[in-house]
């Protein structure tokens, strides 16, 4: 009895094992795309994380970028990732505030691309996204910026036979959550990491006297009594991504733009938490000497103008930075607070010569960031 | 007749090496250490000015608290546990105002005392490494020539119609304290968390009073670095029992 049932039994397995393997190569949803082994990023830059659900894969990224230039993606068909998110400035686009398809100028300036896999995880000024994924549908379908459906996107795309063969080979079939994936792996990819002060820190060259005076202003936190002189830029930019703080909302901050009478909600918008008013996201300073205007509202024109700002503009509100309110290179008898950092002109010039060195000109020339349109189409077989 | 025997005589054996198993290869498991904040005999809130400045005039608010406990080891009668990159950024910015650190695959063991230090050893201070929770660009890092901050504690000082900053960063290697306790009962992995009362207000009032008016600010300055050093040596205590933590809560109006 059993000699014969187990041969049964043998067959059996081996055609459900045989099946199993030709369902998985020839089922048309079985998705293999390639993972992307050359990336890399700096030691010094630290522990980064892809979410496990959107590995960074070629065709992802590929796919991603395509999307990020494409204009289809605003309801006119006028507007893309890229017009707010030039490749040249770093991926902002110069303007205080920016503007989209209903010409309005937004709430907020535009934000670097550079190097999002690191500082705080909370996307826009007011950290109202919590991932790259969450961030890339908001623009989309924002009234003001490319006001497009959703369900009219992904018609669309549907029908291009060149988007529905990309997004094949990377997630499966066109749906929201595979656009926002897209997207959000090509932005991954984009690290800049070979400034002046990167080849510095790789030790690869000096800085000048001057830069390397503002390197050291920019990394201390005055201290009167140690008789040591600083900017007190490290107090909320880190010292070697120059970003905001990752963990929770420590990449956060009030850095004294405006009195408690006009200051605008931030971060409290999301928290709903009295002490979080006023307070943005500390954004990176990568490339800051391109990415000018600056702060959330696009107020400083010029380095000089944010320099000057933290010297001698702060203004006092309940939640202003203890920091920025204690950073004095020299204190006044007054028994009134006052804040000043109190820098002087040459100090004031230095920091601004150390922050040019942040530019990175092999960022805003990698090829593999620049706009892929127009697209050389494989004619079909 | 003597066939009987075999077969029991296995049972016997596989029995007694079943019990030789459990008495000598427990398993191995977590422990649970569970650090709870106050402020002297007041909860943590944050951002709420509501604690006498320990040396002076005013109250006091905190906005920012983190600190590094580091070099965790637990001493067994067997054996003494070692955590693997043992650097751990302490917060307690949460609903309970505690932090809880788990501490997995702990060989099994009664252990009877437990070493925690507060900073992080002049090694780890003197490199960029990130390993455990120290990480070169987080907030704790000052920059990669001085190290880290073992304790950052930022907030405001409110007195006199005024109101001062208050920002006590506080490192340098030779502020690294080691602390041992000895616990009442041994633990086991798998037992319940070990309870650490934090005193954030020991930081100003242990081994001195700090008028926090008079020094608001402790950053680069070795001397006042050394004595708030000195105070937060003695911040973390086995908490006395539940019970009392408890009663102290029940106390705020």
């Amino acid at each position: 009895m059993s000699k014969r049932v187990l041969p049964v039994i043998l067959v059996i397995v081996s055609s459900l094992l045989l099946l199993g393997l030709a369902y998985s190569f020839f089922w048309p949803t079985a998705v293999r795309p390639t993972p992307l082994s050359a990336f890399t990023a700096p030691f010094v830059y630290g522990h980064f994380q892809i979410p496990a659900d959107n590995p960074l894969t070629k065709e992802g990224v590929a796919l991603g970028r395509l999307l990020f230039y494409d204009k289809r993606l605003s309801a006119d068909n006028t507007v893309s990732c890229a017009t707010c998110h030039l490749q040249r400035l770093a991926f902002t686009d110069g303007k205080a505030r920016s503007v989209g398809v209903s010409g309005k100028e937004l709430a907020f300036n535009s934000m670097s691309l550079a190097n999002t896999l690191w500082g705080p995880q909370h996307f826009f000024w007011d950290g109202r996204a919590q991932s790259l994924e969450e961030q890339a549908l908001i623009p989309i379908q924002h009234p003001d910026e490319m006001a497009q459906d959703l369900d009219q996107l992904i018609d669309e795309l549907t029908a291009d036979e060149h988007y529905l063969k990309l997004f094949r080979q990377a997630y499966g079939e066109i749906n929201a959550k595979n656009i926002a994936f897209a997207i959000a792996s090509f932005e991954r990819t984009l690290v800049s990491a070979n400034s002046k002060y990167d080849q510095f820190l790789r030790g690869e060259l000096k800085l000048s006297a001057d830069e390397e005076l503002g390197r050291k202003l920019f990394m201390a936190h005055p201290d009167v009594k140690a008789s040591l002189r600083g900017g007190n830029c490290i107090d909320c930019h880190s010292q070697f991504l120059t970003s905001g703080f990752n963990a929770k909302f420590d990449g956060f901050a009030n850095n004294g733009l405006d009195s408690d009478s006009n200051l605008k909600p931030g971060l409290e918008k999301i928290t709903k938490m009295k002490a979080d008013r006023g307070k943005f996201k500390v954004p990176t300073l990568r490339n800051i000497a391109l990415t000018a205007p600056y702060m959330h509202d696009g107020r400083f024109a010029t380095l000089r103008q944010v320099l000057d700002h933290y010297d001698q503009g702060i203004k006092v509100s309940a939640t202003l930075s203890p920091l920025i309110m204690e950073a004095t290179n020299q204190p006044s008898d007054s028994e009134q607070l006052q804040i000043s950092l109190n820098l002087s002109e040459d100090e004031k010039l230095a920091i601004i010569a150390f922050l040019h060195t942040l530019t990175d000109y092999t960022f805003i020339d990698n090829e593999n960031f620049s706009n892929p349109f127009p697209i050389k189409r494989v004619p079909h077989e | 007749m003597n066939k009987i025997w075999i077969p029991l005589f296995s049972v016997f054996v596989l029995l007694a090496f079943s019990w030789l198993y459990l008495v000598n290869h427990k398993q191995a498991g977590t422990v649970t250490l569970q650090f709870q904040a106050r402020v002297g005999d007041k909860p943590l809130e944050f951002n709420q000015t509501r604690y006498a400045n320990p040396g002076g005039e005013g109250k006091f608010q905190i906005r920012h608290l983190q600190l590094y406990l580091s070099n965790i080891q637990l001493q067994g009668k067997e054996q003494r546990f070692q955590v693997a990159d043992s650097y751990h950024l302490a917060r307690f910015d949460n609903a309970a105002k505690s932090y809880l650190l788990e501490l997995h695959d702990v060989p099994y063991d009664k252990y009877s005392k437990v070493n925690i230090s507060i900073g992080v050893d002049e090694s780890a201070n003197a490199s960029i490494m990130a390993r455990g929770d120290l990480d070169p660009n987080n907030r704790m890092a000052w920059n990669w020539q001085v190290g880290y901050k073992f304790i950052l504690f930022e907030g405001t000082l409110a007195h006199a119609q005024k109101i001062q900053p208050l920002v006590y960063h506080v490192g340098f290697s030779e502020n690294l304290k080691a602390l041992q306790f000895h616990l009442p009962e041994p633990i086991t992995p798998g037992s319940a968390p070990v309870n650490f009362d934090v005193d954030i207000l020991a930081m100003f009032s242990s081994s001195v009073n700090i008028n926090m008016a008079a020094l608001p600010t402790v950053k680069f300055d070795r001397n006042d670095a050394r004595l708030i050093a000195e105070n937060y040596a003695s911040m973390i205590t086995l908490s006395a029992d539940d019970s009392a933590y408890s009663a102290l809560e029940k106390s705020e109006p």
